[in-house]
Order: structure tokens, then sequence, then C-alpha cells
């Protein structure tokens, strides 16, 4: 395995410290996303659901990129 | 001639305007008889937000992205019910866009990777070689972060759970690694749940405050 990079090792790091008893999986993120996204960028307060969104974000990579994208989107369509 | 023409299509216009103005109701429109239109709508909008969404990818052809946006609607009307009205529809539409398209482009990245090699990867990430005690430089309190992280990788965790955060890592998407470990999604996550939870007590258990981790790699 190739030695991990400091921005490999801070994802790990911050995914053990993110760690709940109970999280989101994918599905149930995928679920939230577009809410998440909207009100994320208006600045609006996020309720108990989507702060667990926000916390299955920091321990899952994949559903972070898919997220950016959709951020991308929306910021660019206005 | 022309005047009918016109006629006609007016109130088609003045429909898809009302309806990109978030003013109709998509899933009425798309479960009516006669929704041609307002798929080829739909379809226009995805293939434009996929356009966006990776436009940096060079790897991705124009085909590729009508063949993401047609996999999409498809996924869209088989999940109709599912949409909450949280959302606007089209924000929801593009969400389910990118899952496939992304999820089509990380699997035939990683496609040629095996078992062998992941559990390889597993053993190897405790190693000083894979993870440097001096990653985030020689600060007495970093360097110990790291070294007490990989104990406990060496410690704590099964060889499928070394394995499956290595592939993680490496950015090998979840269900590859769910399928090279011959169980499902759901196991797969208690799996690496379970870890993440060792980890995080064995660096609690050393003496490592969140607080610590939080100030240190807020950087």
């Amino acid at each position: 395995m190739k030695p991990l990079t400091k921005q490999q090792l801070v994802g790990l790091i911050n995914s053990v410290d993110a760690t709940r008893d109970q999280e989101l999986n994918c599905a149930d993120c995928q679920n939230f996303a577009a809410e998440f996204a909207e009100r994320q960028l208006v600045g609006l307060p996020l309720n108990e659901a989507l702060a667990r969104v926000e916390q299955h974000l920091v321990i899952c990579p994949e559903c972070r990129e898919e997220l950016l994208a959709l951020k991308k989107i929306l910021e660019t369509s206005g | 001639m022309r005047a009918g023409f016109w006629m006609a299509v007016r109130p088609l216009l003045a429909k898809f305007h009302r309806m990109v103005a978030g003013e109709i109701n998509w899933v009425e429109a798309l479960q009516a008889a006669d929704n041609a239109a307002v798929l080829g709508e739909l379809r226009a909008i995805l293939l434009n937000g996929l356009r966006i969404s990776l436009r940096d990818r060079h790897e991705v052809s124009e085909a590729h992205l009508e063949d993401f946006a047609q996999e999409a609607l498809l996924k869209i009307l088989e999940r109709l019910n599912q949409f909450s009205g949280r959302s606007k529809f089209t924000t929801w539409a593009h969400s389910i866009a990118i899952n496939t398209a992304f999820t089509e482009l990380r699997r035939k990245r990683w496609r040629d990777v095996s078992l062998d090699a992941l559990l390889a990867d597993g053993r190897e990430l405790n190693e000083p070689a894979t993870m440097a005690d001096d990653t985030f430089g020689d600060d007495q309190e970093r360097v110990r972060l790291v070294a007490v992280l990989r104990k406990a990788i060496a410690e704590k965790l099964s060889d499928k759970q070394r394995a499956a955060i290595a592939g993680s890592l490496e950015g090998l998407p979840f269900d590859q690694i769910v399928g090279l470990l011959g169980t499902n999604r759901n196991a797969a996550y208690k799996l690496v749940h379970d870890a993440r939870r060792a980890l995080k007590q064995h660096l609690m258990d050393a003496g490592i405050s969140l607080e610590t981790i939080r100030t240190t790699f807020a950087e």
C-alpha cells in the first residue's frame, strides 16, 4: 500500500472522531441530499435529521463527493 | 398554418416555464399518460447538470453523459413516490443523476482490484511505511496520535476491518469493498462502523482527547 498522504490520514482521523453510535447509511444520506444542499447553499439551519447527514459526510467520501457535485450544479444554475 | 402551430405550442411552452419556475407538480406531470415532452425536458435538465458536475472529468464523453441521464431518468420514474417535497424536484432529480454517474465511474475505475490486493493493503495499513509518525510534523502530540492510531489498527481490528478501511482510504467504492469481502452492505457498514468505534475508544483510552484531534486537524 502506498504511504498515506496527510489528507488521507486526516480523513481517517476525522472519520474516527465523527463516529457515533447511531449513523445514517449512504441510502439515508441520499434521501436527504437535495434538501441538505439547498439549505446549506442559502445558509438555513439544519434540523436533527440533516445534522446526521453532516456527520455522515465526514465519514463517507463518496457521499461527500456527490454532495459537492450537487452543490456545484445548484450554484451554477442558480 | 403558422398561427395554428403557435396556438398549439404556446400552452406547452407556458407549462414548461411554470415547471422550471417550480410552479408545476413534476410528479403529476411525469405520471400523466402524455408525459413524453415532460420527460424530454427533465432529461435535458439532468444532462445539463451532469455536464456541470463532470466537466473536469476528461474521460467522460458526451455519450457517457447521455447514458447517465437516461439511466437516471428511469430511476427517477421508479422512485417518484419517494419524492418528499422537502426540496425542489429538480434538485432531488439531480441528486439521483449524480449518484448514478459517480457510481458507474467509480466502478469502472476500480473494477480490476482483487480481494488479495485489498487484504494485502489492509495488512500494510498499520506499517510505519504506510502511516508515518511524522505525517503531521514532529510535534510530540501529533507524533503520538499517529503512533497510537497505528497501534490500535494493529491490535483492535480484524483483517477484514483493516482491508475495508484501507480500501476506503484509497478511494475504492464501498459497493466494491462489499463485493470483494463477499458480504452485503449492512454487514459491511457494521464492520466499518465497529472498526471506527474501536479506534475511537482506543484513542480515548490512550488519553487522546477529541478536542486535541479537532484542533490538530482543523488547520
